[in-house]
């Protein structure tokens, strides 16, 4: 039942305010820390606090202005958005105090912690936009956000990064811009329906347009292969920023908007019978095969997770595209495992290199002796990569496989036997070295927080020689967050039958968009 | 002597024609004082329009008949949704002639303070009969009182190349009067009437000629040469990056409009003359996007920050040309709105870069590394206007963007469709350079790091247009539908 409720539209204003309150706050370190975890937990509750509502079947709408009938920006929170909601306010509350710890030292953190909230504030407009309009404004406020937080460090390669960035995701904007107004002049509304609001009416020559508009539009925050190439090179934003946003808001967003294209614009049946969604399939099977071959070239650890993030975001939309009910509960569960495990790892790297300065996986011996808690996540998020039962991943594999089965597509099944062979050679090489390797006797590039003592400037810092013996675990203030995000990782291997858990909005998700009563087949 | 709301149209123009011969008497005493009075006049003129605005959405359009002669011997004033233009057209003086009375201080010597305001009135005042007026020989005199004004207005400051800026502005200008005064004088010839409306009633009953098509054909070209379509626009970067920030404000957000108000009046006449347009509209809408194209691609090259803001008025242009030539509902309300739209976001670009130049002292980007930092209001503003200029939801630009944009595909151009969501990527190649020196790199120049927030007389308006580009993009369906039924009116016309 449809419930008209302000709360779709408070959420992401919480974070705006917060955004605006970082700025007044300015160079008062306390206050910017305080709004910036109040807002956090304050939209953690709006969120939550919405739970129990969907969780009985009610939909939260709020519209807000009316541009001419048909078109209107207005959030409407079902239970899809309420799950990517959720796990985006989820990450942030635990990426924020991260971030405090990480950017300690950093230039102009007022900029970095204003553009940060209004990037999840823009996220939360995402997964309760109401039509395509005010999903469009969302998606291109979320390119414009991000932007300083990819250029943060103002080097000439960063600002290389945010210029590659924003072609890349400016040139998406604009594709699901056109791909918007060619379903407004084809449907006459813009407004997300369960049965999708397209028919065929509208000519398979125009469908097949707009269909390729809207998911090359959004394919490039998915990052689909060919349209990736600028996330590896993000990577060289702060690590909360690749975590948050690279792993999750930017990319999640793109997934997030290609399944509102497949289910909600387009809807299940009408794409069946067009049959375009195969195509989206098969590219989606090749970039998880590709990526995970690329992720196994690269040594930089960051760089790694870049093309293992890209692998995995393929592994959602070819459970989207499958356009069954399984695979499409495997395409929602995804978003969320995928995120907690994959900010696991960027956490530890972060911590990693904030610790050490190793930013690369062939430095990586005997680390784990070292700082054990952060590769303890690091092992449990990689074995949810590979897909281990009880871990998150394998409850996507599970769904995803059967899902595939019942779509008569029995060879998605090798591509995810591939893929999980693949997570395995590129991670387990990581926590075997961090364990078992010895580290070999070299001078090594310090840590940020080992030269901090002796000079502040962080250039030099990186020229400090420094012995890197014994037990040094990273600070309480980055160790928090990324072990609460491991036990995360477990919590959804573990509760999938749970009523209340994360899992149970998944399958309401799912009984919405496909029209069931009962449980899933 | 009793109100009546058609005197009030009738003082419309006159206001500020008339005031305009008082500033150099009230300059004589005070060159300061010349500034307050030419506000108070832009503000009385603004209140007049507003409130004729209000009284048009109440009680409909208004005509008036100078000297109480009929149509078609007298001079006809009309109050309609296109002439409620002279609306925004007052307010943005009002808001443009504030910021003047610093600026000047800076850029334009003492003694031609009087004549800057004088012109600017005089401009006001052209501008406002050119888009009341449907007398075609009153629409000539009108756009002559604007021309002039700006020629001069352009070398006002008096500085090197502003002297050939403004020449080469008058040059072409003057071959587009010249062909306005032909087209005139031959329809004049054909129906012996000069009120619009009056002449196409009487092209209509007689004999279809070519005379007459050559006469339409000759104002097209006119206006098209006035609104600077690419590849007409040679006359315009110049001109309008070397005239003071508040003159670049004026001319490139409001002056250019009297080419694209022309185009509308030549539709006018064309539609109720019934002489088929479709020619014409196919190569409004090639030039156009061609133009927007083009216009954002050449503001790529530009260092100069207000070459390149002229640059993307050609782009801008292009917009408005392709969404009336498209000749569909939702695509000519788009241009309409994008009329109001692009002035608004110009003039707020304009005064911001004036902003920054007047106090730094500088103007190229190279220079300006930076200056983000020490004047964030004004960049901030600027920030914004640059977000609306390329189309980025949820500011004014992505209104007028999406309605163009709606019409290209709903008439199944999906071509220009296209054009038209890409072109503005060209666009924002640049202002993404412009944003990184502001905010992303080091100040190389003492100028920039010595440099304040202007006074409050310019920092106001600054700010005020840069929270309307926002506001407008939020509740821009208010002016989509004020347009609208003069939309259905001129396109019923047409016959399309």
């Amino acid at each position: 039942m449809e419930v008209l409720d302000l709360r779709p539209l408070l959420a992401p204003l919480v974070s705006f305010a917060c955004a605006a309150l970082v700025v007044v706050a300015r160079k008062n370190v306390f206050w910017r820390r305080f709004w910036s975890l109040c807002a956090a937990v304050l939209k953690l509750v709006v969120v939550l606090s919405m739970l129990p509502g969907t969780l009985a079947g009610a939909v939260y709408h709020t519209p807000v202005i009316t541009l001419s009938p048909g078109v209107s920006i207005a959030f409407r929170a079902d239970a899809y958005g309420l799950f990517f909601a959720l796990v985006t306010s989820t990450l942030w509350v635990v990426t924020t105090i991260y971030a405090i710890g990480y950017m300690e030292r950093a230039e102009q953190r007022a900029r970095f912690f204003g553009f940060f909230a209004v990037c999840v504030s823009t996220t939360v407009g995402i997964a309760f936009a109401e039509n395509l309009l005010t999903l469009l404004i969302f998606f291109e406020l979320l390119t414009v956000a991000t932007y300083p937080l990819v250029v943060h460090a103002e080097t000439p390669e960063a600002l290389r990064a945010g210029r590659i960035y924003l072609t890349y995701t400016m040139a998406g904007g604009a594709f699901v811009l056109a791909g918007s107004l060619m379903t407004l002049s084809a449907a006459g509304t813009l407004s997300f329906a369960h049965a999708g609001i397209l028919g065929l009416d509208a000519g398979r020559a125009t469908l097949a347009v707009i269909f390729m508009a809207l998911v090359i539009g959004f394919g490039v925050k998915a990052a689909i292969m060919p349209l990736h190439g600028w996330l590896p090179i993000a990577m060289v934003a702060p690590t909360p920023v690749s975590a948050l946003l690279h792993a999750v808001a930017v990319v999640k967003a793109g997934v997030f908007g290609i399944t509102r294209v497949i289910y909600n614009v387009f809807g299940a049946d009408l794409l069946g019978e067009l049959g375009f969604a195969s195509y989206l399939g098969a590219l989606a099977a090749c970039t998880i095969l590709v990526a995970s071959v690329m992720a196994l070239r690269q040594d930089q650890l960051k760089r790694r997770l870049a093309y293992s993030t890209i692998s995995q975001l393929a592994v959602a939309v070819l459970a989207a595209s499958l356009l069954t009910p399984l695979a499409a509960l495997a395409a929602v569960v995804h978003l969320a495992n995928q995120a907690f495990a994959k900010i696991t790892m960027f956490f530890g790297t972060g911590a990693v290199r904030e610790m050490t300065g190793k930013t690369h996986a062939s430095q990586l011996a005997g680390i784990g002796r070292q700082m054990p808690y952060t590769m303890g996540a690091f092992t449990v998020a990689a074995l949810s990569f590979v897909g281990l039962p009880l871990f998150a991943g394998f409850k996507t594999k599970w769904y995803l496989s059967l899902g595939a089965l019942h779509a008569d597509a029995w060879w998605f099944l090798v591509v995810m036997l591939l893929s999980s062979l693949l997570n395995a050679a590129y991670w387990f090489p990581i926590i075997h070295r961090a364990y078992y390797g010895q580290r070999v006797a070299q001078p090594e590039r310090s840590g940020r927080r080992q030269g901090a003592g002796l000079d502040v400037d962080r250039d030099a810092a990186g020229a400090t020689a420094a012995s890197a013996g014994g037990k040094r675990e990273a600070p309480l203030v980055l160790l928090v967050p990324t072990l609460i995000c491991a036990a995360y990782v477990i919590l959804l291997g573990t509760t999938a039958a749970v009523p209340g858990m994360p899992t149970s909005i998944a399958l309401i998700a799912v009984y919405e968009t496909f029209g069931l009563a009962g449980p899933v087949r | 002597m009793t109100f009546s709301w058609s005197q009030a149209v009738a003082w419309l123009p006159v206001l500020p024609l008339a005031a305009a011969a008082l500033v150099p008497i009230v300059a004589q005493r005070n060159a300061r004082a010349a500034g307050g009075f030419t506000f108070v006049v832009t503000l009385l003129t603004a209140a007049l329009a507003v409130a004729l605005t209000i009284r048009l959405v109440a009680e409909g359009p208004l005509t008036v008949h100078l000297g109480g002669w009929v149509a078609p011997y007298g001079i006809e004033l009309r109050f309609d949704r296109l002439g409620a233009w002279s609306a925004p057209l007052a307010t943005f003086f009002a808001l443009v002639v504030p910021f003047a009375w610093r600026y000047l201080e800076g850029s334009v010597p003492r003694e031609r303070w009087a004549a800057f305001y004088a012109l600017m009135l005089l401009n006001l005042g052209g501008l406002i009969g050119f888009s009341l007026t449907v007398d075609l020989f009153n629409l000539f005199l009108a756009m002559e009182v604007v021309s002039i004004s700006s020629y001069a207005l352009v070398a006002v400051a008096g500085r090197g190349t502003a002297a050939w800026a403004a020449l080469k502005y008058l040059l072409l200008g003057s071959v587009s009067s010249l062909l306005v005064l032909f087209a005139v004088a031959l329809l004049f010839a054909l129906t012996g009437s000069l009120n619009l409306f009056d002449v196409a009633a009487r092209l209509a009953a007689s004999e279809p000629s070519p005379a007459a098509t050559l006469a339409l054909a000759s104002l097209a070209v006119a206006f098209v040469v006035k609104a600077a379509l690419f590849p007409l626009h040679v006359w315009l970067p110049d001109a309008h990056a070397i005239a003071p920030s508040p003159v670049s404000a004026v001319l490139s957000g409001l002056v250019v409009k009297i080419g694209i108000v022309g185009l509308v009046r030549v539709m006018q006449l064309a539609g109720e003359s019934g002489i088929a347009l479709d020619v014409f509209s196919e190569l409004l809408m090639l030039l156009g996007a061609v133009a927007i194209v083009m216009g954002a691609f050449l503001a790529i090259f530009q260092d100069d920050i207000k070459l390149m803001l002229a640059y993307s008025t050609i782009s801008n242009i292009g917009y408005i040309v392709l969404g009336l030539g498209l000749a569909v509902p939702f695509a000519v309300s788009g241009a309409l709105v994008h009329v109001f739209n692009h002035a608004l976001i110009k003039v707020t670009l304009f005064l911001a870069a004036g902003s920054i130049i007047h106090q730094t002292g500088l103007r190229t980007l190279t220079d300006l590394r930076g200056v983000g930092r020490t004047l964030p209001q004004t960049c901030a503003a600027m920030t914004l206007g640059a977000m609306a200029i390329v189309g980025l939801p949820p500011t004014a630009g992505f209104i007028s963007k999406w309605y163009i944009g709606l019409g290209a595909f709903s008439a199944g151009r999906v071509a220009y469709g296209f054009a038209l969501v890409f072109g503005a990527l060209f666009v924002f190649i640049y202002y993404v350079r412009m944003l990184n020196t502001f905010y992303f790199q080091r100040a190389t120049r003492e100028e920039v790091v010595a440099a304040v927030e202007p006074p409050w007389s310019m920092r106001g308006p600054v700010i005020a247009l840069a929270a309307a580009c926002l506001i407008v993009g939020l509740f821009g369906g208010i002016l989509l539908a004020f347009i609208t039924p003069a939309v259905g009116e001129l396109l019923a016309a047409m016959g399309s």
